[in-house]
């Protein structure tokens, strides 16, 4: 077949009936400029409400254990947790079960007063094992963090995040200052490289992390936990290891069959899963609408077409008589509808997006340069194309030359 | 003379329209006509001139009976080949010129080469255009020319692709007088060429450029008979 030839007509033949073309594409402009639209801003939140989990968590191979069967809400501080989580069932974890590669012991508590000279911050203060770097992918921008032995010691060191430093010493090198906890001094060893927003918009620098012995004992004078983290060998077998978790946990607190859990296991992964699929489903409803919109489209084309080739019998009768085969027939106006789908496509992925500029702008969402609805959409509207030009071309290919001439 | 361009043998056409309804617009019509010939198919209307034209040009296919165009038997010949053939051995010029709308003179003579082998020669194109006397309208879109001068660019597309044989279906029809006698010029000129030229006519002018005449009425060839020369002809159409 003369392909480029035949590409080469049908270019031509949108041009000489530029009003329909120019109507088809309308129809598919519509349906997939709404439809990257509301893709793109699904992706573009979904991404966003992915990394601000990745803030949060650091790493996604890790099960969180809090005190509490799930009655208590918001995030749990010294204050509203039953003390049901022990450090024993952090050892214990860690000892005896194999899937668990290291468990990271937290002790938090909210609105303590910090103060070094005239300066004054309520950071979130958390305890923590030293193993907390790697559980959490946390990174030490200056300084050290506190050592394994400074945690036996009760060692009253102290690493602080960028908001805290930002608080208290605007104009200081935080390192080896010391600063007061609720009163009780201790030394900055290290600051914390800053992790940005979490899950729920809010800053997640302005923390102090302190060794989890030391806070037990001369902080807080508690000996239970706020949480613990335990940190999977495999991620993919975390479901395996949540199980596990909660049996050991379970007949550690003598708990029996009908009674539920004095703890709330949470999977991360699975809880984002869960997060990023509720998010979707309003984005879903609506990329439904749009692609009713763009399927609309498609039968604009195709009937637009049907119209065409009846008022084109006679261009095809001629092309016919000159030698053109029923195949060259049906790949012209085949052709004919993918090229103005195609147009369509590209002129609605640029107006989805400006559209998206726009919607992310007004949304204040980060701008996120997401080109694959674009480049699904350029693919959608030539399917739309083929398929809605099938029968137009094969109609066209089926006419009587003879007959065709004759009309 | 041994050499056949054209072989029919009891070339049968039959439409059905309905169930009961048949029409035999060609029944078991024969002859063969040499490379050359210049040859007026005549008859009234419904004696099946079209029908044989069509057959003859492979746009249709019949019912029955053997075709050999140039020594190929086309009577079996599926789509593609059909395609080809009128793409390369058969020029075609109709009554209504069928001419693309919204198409220049130079596309439209150019449409034949989209469907051979090798690129749109617009050189080539142009060449025809001025053959006709049509150069100087090549970007002018159909609906501007005369009638006349449609029909000469549907001459110059039936000739791009140097075909041996040129149907006309009442090629002067449409036309006024004058127009109708540049057209019968430019066909004589492409006889004198070689080419081998079938003539559908009613009009006994137009028919007395041909060097031969083939009667057709009901769908049977009635006639066939060698006719007088063309200077007479000329003589004939001036007269008119």
């Amino acid at each position: 077949m003369n392909g480029a030839k035949i590409v080469s007509q049908a270019l031509r033949s949108t041009r000489r009936y530029a009003l329909r073309t120019l109507l088809m594409i309308l129809g598919i402009v519509i349906g997939i400029a709404s439809l990257t639209v509301l893709s793109s801003i699904g992706e573009a939140t979904k991404r966003e409400t992915m990394q601000r989990f990745k803030n949060m968590l650091g790493t996604f191979d890790t099960i969180m254990v809090r005190p509490g069967g799930g009655r208590s809400r918001g995030m749990p501080t010294l204050v509203n947790v039953p003390p049901t989580l022990r450090f024993e069932d952090a050892d214990a974890v860690a000892r005896e079960l194999p899937e668990i590669k290291a468990v990271a012991e937290m002790q938090t508590a909210f609105d303590t007063d910090v103060k070094w000279r005239d300066h004054a911050a309520s950071p979130v203060v958390i305890g923590v094992t030293p193993n907390w770097l790697q559980l959490r992918s946390d990174e030490v921008q200056d300084g050290a963090f506190f050592s394994r032995d400074q945690n036996i010691a009760l060692a009253r060191v102290a690493v602080i995040g960028t908001d805290v430093r930002a608080a208290l010493f605007p104009d200081d090198d935080p390192l080896d200052k010391t600063l007061r906890i609720a009163g009780v001094p201790f030394q900055v060893i290290g600051l914390l490289k800053s992790r940005g927003a979490g899950p729920g918009g809010g800053s997640l620098d302005n923390l102090i992390l302190i060794p989890v012995n030391t806070a037990a004992r001369r902080l807080f004078n508690r000996d239970y936990l706020t949480m613990l983290i335990a940190q999977v060998k495999d991620p993919e077998q975390s479901n395996e290891a949540t199980t596990k978790v909660v049996a050991l946990l379970r007949e550690r607190h003598h708990i029996r069959t009908p009674a539920l859990d004095d703890f709330t296991v949470t999977n991360p992964a699975a809880t984002m899963a869960q997060v990023t699929r509720a998010g979707s489903t309003l984005t879903k409803i609506l990329t439904g609408v749009a692609a009713m919109a763009l399927l609309i489209g498609g039968i604009v084309v195709m009937s637009l077409m049907s119209i065409g080739v009846s008022e084109r019998w006679k261009e095809i009768g001629v092309r016919r008589s000159v030698g053109a085969t029923r195949g060259e027939i049906v790949a012209q106006f085949m052709l004919e509808a993918v090229l103005v789908a195609l147009m369509g496509g590209i002129a609605g992925a640029l107006i989805g997006w400006g559209g998206m500029q726009l919607v992310t702008r007004l949304q204040k969402l980060p701008p996120v340069l997401v080109w694959q609805p674009f480049a699904a959409a350029i693919l959608l509207s030539a399917t739309i194309g083929l398929v809605f030009g099938i029968y137009p071309a094969w109609k066209a290919s089926k006419l009587d030359p003879v007959q065709a001439l004759r009309s | 003379m041994t050499e056949t361009m054209i072989e029919l043998e009891n070339i049968s056409k039959t439409y059905c329209r309905g169930e009961s309804a048949r029409v035999e617009a060609l029944k078991a019509v024969s002859f063969r006509i040499a490379p050359g010939e210049f040859v007026a198919v005549r008859g009234a209307s419904g004696s099946g001139k079209s029908t044989l034209l069509n057959i003859l040009g492979c746009l249709d296919q019949p019912t029955s009976g053997s075709y050999h165009l140039g020594g190929e038997d086309v009577a079996n010949y599926g789509d593609k080949e059909l395609s080809r053939i009128r793409n390369a051995k058969i020029g075609f010029i109709f009554q209504s010129f069928n001419l693309l709308p919204r198409t220049t003179a130079l596309e439209n003579v150019e449409i034949p080469m989209v469907y051979r082998d090798g690129k749109v020669d617009r050189g080539k194109a142009l060449c025809a255009l001025e053959r006709v006397g049509l150069a100087a309208r090549a970007h002018h879109f159909v609906t501007e020319l005369s009638g006349g001068e449609q029909q000469r660019v549907a001459i110059a597309r039936s000739l791009i692709n140097n075909p041996a044989i040129v149907l006309a279906d009442e090629p002067t029809g449409n036309l006024d007088l004058e127009a109708g006698r540049d057209v019968m010029r430019l066909l004589e000129g492409l006889h004198e060429e070689g080419r081998t030229i079938l003539l559908v006519t009613h009009d006994d002018a137009i028919a007395a450029s041909a060097c031969r005449e083939i009667c057709l009425r009901d769908g049977e060839m009635v006639s066939d008979r060698s006719v007088g020369s063309r200077s007479l002809t000329l003589l004939k159409g001036d007269a008119m």
